[in-house]
């Protein structure tokens, strides 16, 4: 549950962001998480609901934006979209660090992210 | 760090932050590294399930190694000492990082814990996390290298069912090798699979009881 931590980062920053600028009401807070992230997006909601609860921030909406994964290949110098491992067992395609290309080993480029991108608040 | 401000009619403020949420931890992490490379010490993340024999394995490890160079280690553990106190054993600097009720170890837990020990003199500090498959990966701990120890008795999916452990590992450990033909699991295919999300991870099948495999890790460890 690293969810909880990460929504508690969230509310940390935002609280300090609200008082240092005497906010007194977050309407919406938007994230940018990454791909390559396990995140589970529905324990973050749950965790931000309850840390948010009797704060500026009570009520406020959380929405989370994906950031696709990108890769580039230091073989065959591939560059885009990374490989899918499309596993007949698995509930949606795995993504991997193999390159599309020559199936060398790549590197991520994008899909790390883990960040507030806006907040929206009532002055 | 703050961008722009953009006021709408009806009082409603929209900022731009770009405030990443683990970059605190992220630049511990980063202290921690400059701290272990300046006194010359490999910091390893050993991470894996509850029970795949992370313990076991940096027991033998450091049997192996602690007559010929420094080596230390950090056991995280949400409760028990029991860990820490079995490598103690083999009088070698140890420091228990009981997280409580955390899932993962964290950067800051790291650094309080370098802080414990005298790091002159020393080569190699093991740092055993938390045993969870998910949470630990996305928290770097200014470790050099990050090894997975995976073992048959996980079943034979477990490589595919936790991606996110290997994307960012350097060496996966395929441990009780002895058990995997009363589990039925192929360890040429839980190897395939590791194959399969990045080609470039070492993989070295090990049995801890057995004491095959040890070389070759301790090894591929000295080599990072």
């Amino acid at each position: 549950m690293h969810e909880f931590s990460i929504a508690s980062s969230i509310v940390e920053s935002v609280l300090e962001f609200a008082a240092k600028n005497k906010i007194e009401k977050i309407l919406e807070v938007r994230l940018l998480v990454g791909e390559l992230m396990a995140v589970e997006w529905e324990q973050l909601r749950f965790c931000y609901g309850a840390i948010t609860r009797e704060t500026a921030m009570e009520n406020s909406s959380l929405e989370i934006e994906q950031v696709e994964a990108a890769v580039s290949c230091p073989y065959c110098s591939y560059r885009g979209r990374p490989k899918y491992w499309e596993d007949a067992l698995a509930a949606f395609p795995i993504v991997t660090l193999q390159c599309p290309q020559c199936g060398m080993a790549a590197e991520s480029t994008q899909g790390k992210e883990c960040a507030i991108k806006t907040i929206r608040y009532m002055a | 760090m703050i961008q722009t401000i953009e006021a709408s009619p009806d009082e409603i403020y929209d900022i731009e932050l770009e405030h990443s949420l683990l970059e605190a931890n992220a630049r511990l992490a980063k202290e921690n590294r400059i701290l272990l490379d300046g006194h010359g010490i490999t910091g390893i993340d050993i991470m894996g399930a509850i029970g795949s024999g992370k313990t076991t394995l940096i027991g033998r490890l450091v049997a192996k190694l602690k007559d010929r160079l420094g080596v230390a280690v950090f056991n995280g553990d949400a409760t028990t000492s029991s860990d820490a106190d079995l490598i103690a054993a083999q009088k070698v600097p140890v420091v228990q990082i009981a997280t409580v009720n955390g899932c993962h170890l964290d950067a800051n837990l790291v650094a309080k814990a370098l802080r414990k020990i005298d790091l002159d003199g020393l080569r190699l500090i093991f740092i055993e996390n938390i045993g969870n498959l998910i949470c630990p990966a996305e928290f770097p701990l200014g470790s050099k290298a990050r090894v997975v120890v995976v073992s048959v008795t996980e079943g034979q999916y477990m490589v595919r069912k936790h991606p996110h452990m290997f994307l960012g590992a350097h060496l996966v450990v395929i441990n009780k090798v002895d058990l995997a033909e009363a589990m039925n699991v192929s360890v040429a295919q839980l190897a395939e699979d590791v194959r399969i999300l990045k080609p470039d991870i070492k993989v070295i099948p090990t049995s801890c009881k057995a004491g095959t495999g040890l070389d070759e890790v301790a090894a591929e460890l000295l080599a990072i």
